[in-house]
Order: C-alpha cells, then sequence, then structure tokens
C-alpha cells in the first residue's frame, strides 16, 4: 500500500444510537486503497452496527460517510452494493441450491444484461462468474452446485459475490469480512489468508475477528472499538497484543465482588462432563459442577459454549464423551429426561425458545413443570393463577398482571417469568443460564442475579453462559474459558487472587 | 441444473456425517431424490406388472397410462413451481372445474346454443389465472399461509363451477372433433400427451432459463436473502400462482373434453396425485428443491401404479390405501436426511 493512495472510504464524526443506547459514537475513519484494516473489539463494542452502516443495513443518526470521493447516502443494501461496498456476512448467506455463478451474479443478472425479456443467458453468467473467480484466484467451477461445495469454497464464493458487485470500474471494491474465521478450520484460516492477500491487489478491506494473532498477522493497521468508540487505531507494526487488550477493555483492571460464601469443592457433582466432543463445536470438554456452584463458561461467539450448553441440556447431539447428572451417565439425552432429572436451560434467544408470547405468567410458568398445579390429567386454572402471582410477586414483574399474554411484557421482565417457569420446582438440581442478562438493564440484571444466587443457596448446580467478563467474575465460582472449542484455561475464583480482565481475554482470542 | 441433488447440512459435507448411518441416508436420498432412482423404480414397476398381466405391456395400454398421464402431468407443472418456492397450491381441482365449465358451456355443447371456438379456450384459461392471481396476491401482499388461501380458491372455483352448471341438464360436447381430439393419435401418441408434454417443455423452460424460476428457486431456499438481493420476490410469488391457476385451466379443459361432458368435480382426485408426484420427484415441500423432469416422472410412477394395480386384478378398494402409503413413504424419505434434533416441521 501506497502512502498517497486514493481514500476509498472515509468516515467522519458517524453516529448511530438505538432508544438511549449509544451504539456508534461519533467515529472517523480512512482506508486507502489496496489496504487491510483490522476491526476488534468485544461483543457489544458497536462493530456490527458501523459495518451495518457501510453495507446500507442501518442508516446513521449523524455524520458524513464517503466512499471512492462521493458522499454515500445508502437507503438500503442494493444502495451500498451498488456503491461497490461488497459484505461477506458472517452467517453465510448463499443459495445452496443454486449454482455458484448464479450466487455471484444474481444482483447483476437484470443490470448488466446477463439475461434478456427475463431469460437467462446461461453462457454469460457462467462465463462473468468465471471471471471473478479467476480475478480472485479462486479454482472453481462455476456451475457446481453451491450445496455441493465445502464450507470455505463457499465461503471463496461469497467473497467472489461480495467482489463482482462493482459496476464503476473506476472505483475500489471495499470488501467487509465480518468474522470469516470464526467457524474455519487452521486449513481453511491459510486459504482465506492468501485470499485475502490477493484481494488487496485490486480492493480495501476490512478484517472483523476477534483472534487478534490473525488481526496481527493478516492486517496492515488494526482499529479497536469499546463502547461504541474508536479507541485505538494504529499500524500494525509495532502494535502489541497487550496495547490492544487494553484498547478492548475497561480500564478497571480487575474485578473481584464475589458476595456469597463459596460452596465446597467436595461432594457429588450435580453434573459432570468428560470429554465432551461435537465434531466442530467443541472438543474434548471436562467439568463438574457441584450443589450450589456456579461455573461460567466464557468465551467468543463461536467458542463452542453455546452448542456445549445445549447439549448438556439435551437440545444438541454431541459425538463422543459423557454426561454424569447426580453421579449416572445419561444414554440417549433429550430434553424430556433432562427435565425429568431437574435440569433447567433459559435460552439466548428468549423470545422464541423461551416462552410462548401468546400464553399469559400463568400459562408459560405451568409449561415445564405442570405436575404442581394439575389434578389426574387436568390442569387447575386458580392453582396455576396462584403459583404464577406467587413468582410476580417474588421476582417484581411489572406490570403484575399474571393473565396479560407475555408478549406484552418488556424484554426484562419477559426474563423475569421464563426464569420463574424453571425455577417453579423444588426438585431443581442444575440451572444453564444461556446470556442470561442479554438486553436487560440493570435493575432487572441484578433481580435475575439475585435470584440465581438464591438457587444456588439452596443446592442447585449452575452453568452460566455470561454477556461479559465482569459477570463471570461476579458470579463464578469456577470460570472455563473456551478457545475454538477447546478449554483453554480455568480459573478456580475460590484460590485465585486477583484475576485480571485482560488475562481472560487474552485466552479467548 | 445438476442432477445429483445432496442434501445440505449446515457446512453441507460436514453436516452430513452426523446424521444416520451412511448406507440407509444413500438408499433413502437418492431412492427418492435422484432422477436415476426414480426411473429405477418405474422400470421395477414395469417389469413387475408386466409379470403378473402381460397385457400391461401391450402398446394400447400404454397410450393409455400415456393419456391418463397427461391432466396431472399439466398440474405438476405449475405445482412444482409452487412447491419449489416453498408454498403451496391446493386450488387446482376447484379451478379445474371452473375453467372446464366455463369452456364447455362456450363450446358446441348440449346445453347452451353458444360456440365461441378459440374465444372458449381463451376465456377459460385467463379464468384459470385470474384465481390463480388472486390466491398469489392475498398470500404475497396480505401475507397469508398459500395453504389457505388457496384452499379458499379451491371453493371459490367449484362454486362458480356450481353456479354455472346450475339446475339444468348435463352439458355433452356435441363436436365429435372436440371430444375425439384428446385419444387422437400423432406418431403413435395421444393428442392430450402432447400438450401436456408441450407444457413440461414450457415448465422447463420457465424454471431453468427464467429470472422468474430461478427466483422461485431462490426464494425457497432464502426468502430473506432473496429480499435482501433486491430481488421482486412478491411479483414472483404471484406470478407462480399465477401460471399454476392458468395451468390449472388448461388442465380443466383437457379434463372436460376427455370425458366428454362437463363435470363440476371434474378435477376431483387429481390434488392427491399432483402434491405426492412432486414429492416423490424430490421436490420438498420446504422449497428449493426438485424439478420439472422429477416432477413428471413422480406423475408417471403414479399413473402406472395405479393402472398396473387395475390390471394385476388387485381390488381397487385398496388402491387409495396403498396411494396413501407410497406418500407416506416418499415424504419419509424426503425429510429423511434432515430429520436432526430440535428441527421444528410444521
Amino acid at each position: 500500500m501506497k502512502p498517497d493512495a486514493p481514500v476509498v472510504l472515509r468516515l467522519t464524526n458517524v453516529s448511530r444510537s438505538f432508544g438511549k443506547i449509544k451504539a456508534v459514537r461519533s467515529v472517523s475513519l480512512e482506508i486507502r486503497k489496496g489496504e487491510v484494516i483490522g476491526l476488534t473489539g468485544e461483543n457489544g463494542a458497536g462493530k456490527s452496527t458501523l459495518l451495518k452502516i457501510l453495507a446500507g443495513i442501518e442508516r446513521p443518526d449523524e455524520g458524513r460517510m464517503e466512499i471512492n470521493g462521493k458522499v454515500a447516502n445508502f437507503k438500503g443494501p442494493n444502495d451500498a452494493l451498488k456503491a461497490g461496498v461488497g459484505v461477506v456476512h458472517q452467517e453465510q448467506s448463499l443459495f445452496t441450491n443454486l449454482t455458484v455463478a448464479e450466487n455471484i451474479e444474481h444482483q447483476n443478472i437484470e443490470r448488466q444484461g446477463l439475461s434478456r425479456f427475463g431469460i437467462h443467458d446461461w453462457g454469460r453468467i457462467n462465463r462473468e462468474a468465471q471471471k471473478v473467480l479467476e480475478k480472485i484466484g479462486v479454482d472453481l467451477d462455476s456451475r457446481t452446485r453451491v450445496g455441493d461445495l465445502g464450507f470455505v469454497d463457499r465461503q471463496m464464493v461469497e467473497i467472489a459475490r461480495a467482489v463482482s458487485v462493482n459496476p464503476d470500474k473506476s472505483g475500489t471494491p471495499l470488501i467487509i469480512l465480518d468474522e470469516p474465521t470464526a467457524v474455519l478450520e487452521q486449513a481453511e484460516v491459510e486459504v482465506l489468508e492468501r485470499e485475502i492477500r490477493k484481494l488487496r491487489e485490486f480492493a480495501s478491506v476490512i478484517f472483523v475477528s476477534h483472534r487478534l494473532d490473525e488481526v496481527l498477522r493478516i492486517c496492515d493497521r488494526v482499529v479497536v472499538m469499546r463502547h461504541g468508540e474508536l479507541t485505538s487505531d494504529r499500524l500494525t507494526e509495532g502494535v502489541t497484543k497487550d496495547e490492544l487488550f487494553r484498547a478492548m477493555v475497561h480500564e478497571t483492571p480487575s474485578v473481584a465482588m464475589r458476595s456469597r460464601a463459596a460452596p465446597s469443592k467436595e461432594g457429588q457433582a450435580a453434573i459432570e462432563v468428560r470429554n465432551l466432543t461435537r465434531h466442530g463445536r467443541f472438543d474434548n470438554v471436562s467439568f463438574a459442577v457441584r450443589p450450589g456452584e456456579i461455573v461460567a463458561l466464557v468465551g467468543t461467539n463461536g467458542s463452542g459454549r453455546g452448542a456445549l450448553a445445549r447439549a448438556l441440556f439435551g437440545a444438541e447431539t454431541f459425538d463422543a464423551g459423557t454426561i454424569e447428572v447426580n453421579g449416572k451417565a445419561v444414554s440417549r439425552w433429550t430434553i424430556a429426561k433432562a427435565v425429568r432429572a431437574g435440569l433447567a436451560y433459559v435460552p439466548a434467544e428468549r423470545k422464541v425458545e423461551g416462552m410462548i408470547g401468546g400464553y399469559p405468567g400463568t400459562r408459560n410458568i405451568a409449561l415445564v413443570h405442570p405436575e404442581h398445579a394439575r389434578v389426574g390429567p387436568f390442569l387447575r386454572p386458580r392453582k396455576m393463577a396462584h403459583i404464577a402471582q406467587q413468582w410476580f410477586n417474588r421476582l417484581g414483574v411489572s406490570p403484575n398482571d399474571i393473565h396479560q399474554p407475555l408478549a406484552q411484557f418488556s424484554g426484562g421482565n419477559q426474563q423475569k417469568v421464563v426464569l420463574a417457569k424453571w425455577l417453579n420446582n423444588p426438585e431443581l438440581k442444575v440451572l444453564i443460564l444461556d446470556h442470561p442478562l442479554r438486553g436487560l438493564d440493570v435493575g432487572v440484571s441484578q433481580a435475575v442475579n439475585r435470584e440465581i444466587r438464591k438457587a444456588c443457596d439452596n443446592g442447585t448446580a449452575v452453568v452460566l453462559i455470561p454477556d461479559t467478563i465482569e459477570e463471570a467474575l461476579e458470579m463464578a465460582d469456577e470460570i472455563l474459558v473456551l478457545k475454538d472449542g477447546r478449554v483453554s484455561a480455568r480459573h478456580d475464583m475460590r484460590s485465585a487472587g486477583e484475576l485480571d480482565v485482560r488475562e481472560i481475554v487474552s485466552e479467548m482470542v | 441444473m445438476t442432477s445429483v441433488m445432496h442434501e445440505d447440512g449446515p457446512r453441507g459435507a460436514a453436516g452430513m456425517k452426523r446424521n444416520g448411518s451412511a448406507s440407509m441416508r444413500r438408499l433413502f436420498a437418492e431412492g427418492a431424490k435422484g432422477p436415476i432412482g426414480l426411473l429405477a423404480a418405474l422400470v421395477v414397476l414395469i417389469v413387475v406388472f408386466s409379470f403378473l398381466n402381460p397385457r400391461f405391456a401391450s402398446i394400447e395400454n400404454l397410450q393409455n397410462v400415456l393419456f391418463q398421464v397427461s391432466v396431472p402431468l399439466i398440474l405438476v407443472v405449475g405445482a412444482t413451481l409452487v412447491i419449489q418456492m416453498g408454498s403451496i397450491d391446493l386450488s387446482i381441482e376447484g379451478i379445474m372445474g371452473a375453467a372446464g365449465m366455463t369452456w364447455i358451456l362456450l363450446s358446441p355443447n348440449t346445453r347452451t346454443m353458444i360456440d365461441l371456438g378459440l374465444w372458449a379456450w381463451l376465456i377459460a384459461l385467463v379464468l384459470g389465472m385470474s384465481l390463480g392471481l388472486m390466491t398469489g396476491v392475498i398470500y404475497a401482499k396480505l401475507k397469508v399461509p398459500s395453504f389457505v388461501v388457496s384452499l379458499g380458491t379451491w371453493y371459490v372455483g367449484l362454486g362458480i363451477a356450481i353456479l354455472l352448471y346450475g339446475n339444468n341438464s348435463l352439458p355433452s360436447l356435441t363436436s365429435e372433433a372436440l371430444a375425439r381430439w384428446p385419444t387422437g393419435l400423432t406418431l403413435g401418441l395421444p393428442h392430450a400427451f402432447w400438450l401436456a408434454a408441450l407444457v413440461l417443455l414450457f415448465g422447463l423452460l420457465i424454471s431453468n432459463y427464467t429470472n422468474l424460476g430461478r427466483g422461485l428457486m431462490a426464494i425457497g431456499n432464502n426468502e430473506p436473502i432473496a429480499r435482501m438481493s433486491g430481488m421482486p420476490v412478491n411479483v414472483y410469488k404471484i406470478g407462480a400462482f399465477a401460471i399454476a391457476g392458468l395451468l390449472g385451466g388448461l388442465a380443466g379443459i383437457l379434463a372436460t373434453m376427455q370425458l366428454g361432458s362437463g363435470s363440476t368435480d371434474i378435477g376431483f382426485g387429481q390434488l392427491f396425485v399432483v402434491i405426492p408426484a412432486a414429492v416423490i420427484g424430490g421436490t420438498a415441500l420446504g422449497g428449493g428443491e426438485g424439478g420439472m423432469i422429477r416432477s413428471a416422472l413422480g406423475v408417471v410412477l403414479l399413473i402406472i401404479l395405479n393402472n398396473g394395480l387395475v390390471l394385476a386384478g388387485v381390488d381397487p378398494d385398496y388402491q387409495s390405501g396403498v396411494f396413501g402409503l407410497i406418500l407416506l413413504f416418499a415424504i419419509i424419505a424426503v425429510a429423511w436426511p434432515e430429520r436432526g434434533r430440535l428441527k421444528v416441521a410444521k
């Protein structure tokens, strides 16, 4: 990259808020032709909102965006494509039942004369797609069906599609790769790195990743975001990981907020996993949780902790290893068996998996353990109402109306009811919490954490997937750090003295 | 189009590793989805039925089979387009009734003194297409599930047919030329089949060579991405139902011609041939899969099965049951690779 290369992207004081939350605060950034920029930061730092603004999915509230010297006011993703911004999303967005060529060219088919009167010119479509593939140096037959390709080849098709949408031949395409390596194997990552080196010959690249090693290896410059702001913008040369950590994480170096008596490490585990493996998700994970203990699983997106939690609950399969509940190994583990054994799971996708929005609090709470409100096969509405009222009062659900459909409550109050559904079981043995505080404000978060601790004091074992490391430090007795599906570190909080957030982050990435 | 189909795991080949035994999957996946499996199943059926009754393999019977294949073959082209985008059209029997009745009352018949000639065709076809358009607009614009909308359209069509039929006498075709046309032979094949073959060719063109056809496949695979890519999703959806309605009208006319008289339930039983035929051909009801040729093979398979059971002397009372079992088997086979845990089927 030459220092006098033309500027491809220039952001000036770009901001975007959602309600009271400022997701992106006055970000200014310049990217020149041929540059590869690494964009990193913790979950929720504002990276994805910034990407959405560049991709035309979100519009900035303030600030100015220029692409190839022209002011960009994107009204939708199509405008971004026309301006030459190609995004490779974290989730693959290809039509698996169509051919490589169709996937690469479908946005151009009507614009660039690849079809006449609605009839495809297959010859030209295949040739154009093949040209794009050659340009980025990928050896694929454009007539292959995408569903027949491996994962890394599909990623290449995504890149080809992103590259193909630059109608203005004089401009430089801006290619955004949103955590492209999160689900790749090591060998596949190397293929991708080679690819990025080729891209820089004719494009500028924004490479978003949690993995600092990769960012330092691949990129010319690293940009760090925290709380919606750019906290660091430096050339990769001479930068150390530690400097980047400091830019990523709060200034508060260590947190010690454990506020309850540590449970003993002795005795029978409520749940214990040995060498649990699911290919491509988590690998050889072992840990035990005793009654009253909280074990936090910490890691980035794609570290496998979500799949692991779901496997514990029987919601996903595993390929190898064992799960023992109360000392007995489980076989043919299903959700129904898990619930009978006293397991509970508060999912991250609350609205999809945690509740039935059309049902009122009474029926939501009676979902998993209706036996407490049942005579023979019949539900007793008055008993259900009684139970629900107790929980609404105890958790302070607002509005305090057990008959109102749950969909009409705020997210925090919904989460209280989801929690109540599982806590409404005196035999509760293991509570698995996947992002229990996601989207909750401070008050509700405290209420939820209070209930989790109370459950612990009553002898429930807790497996927690926290939103933040601070949450893990505050709640957990033991912290397991997962990286790419493997346990990369364990911290016993009862014996550990001071534990640094930065130290944990360095084990995650 | 590629001819070999594999199921799509979330990570393609890696996704395949997890479920079931390999041999079982190969058996089911290819047996149900690949055209080779379909052709093999056809050959087996033909051999078995020929063995049971030598008359089965006669020229006359094969012409008879092709005659019977014609109407569902026309219908399955429209149905495949609709199912490929992940919707379903249940209205074909009603549309057939409305269009068939309209056509015969405007053609030389024993009831009315009207003979509009080719205009009768045009009016009946436009009626069919309008009913399809109605389904499509309500489905795409008002976002009502196509399943329910097309049930409504079915009975609207049936209602039109019943009103036209009235309390009068049965309308029969008086034109010998028209009544004989479907059974007439050209190059040894009945005209009805030639018409259906032409429609199949039309369907193949739409499906493989037009923005509409490829767009429908894209919608069936992933509608949100199709929308995000700027595809005119609603136009495609309405277009698919309009074509299905048009072909429903054509099938109604052909069936009326074959019968020689007008009937409100001229389409009776077609739905239960067409949808299973598409599914057996590998057109997944979830959308995004399948093709015209394979749907057509599905139709031929079901009609041959029906015809062969009759010739083999199987009690007609058993045939519904056998049809049902075949459908169940086919659906299980198609769903086999997808039966992951926690997958919601609706």
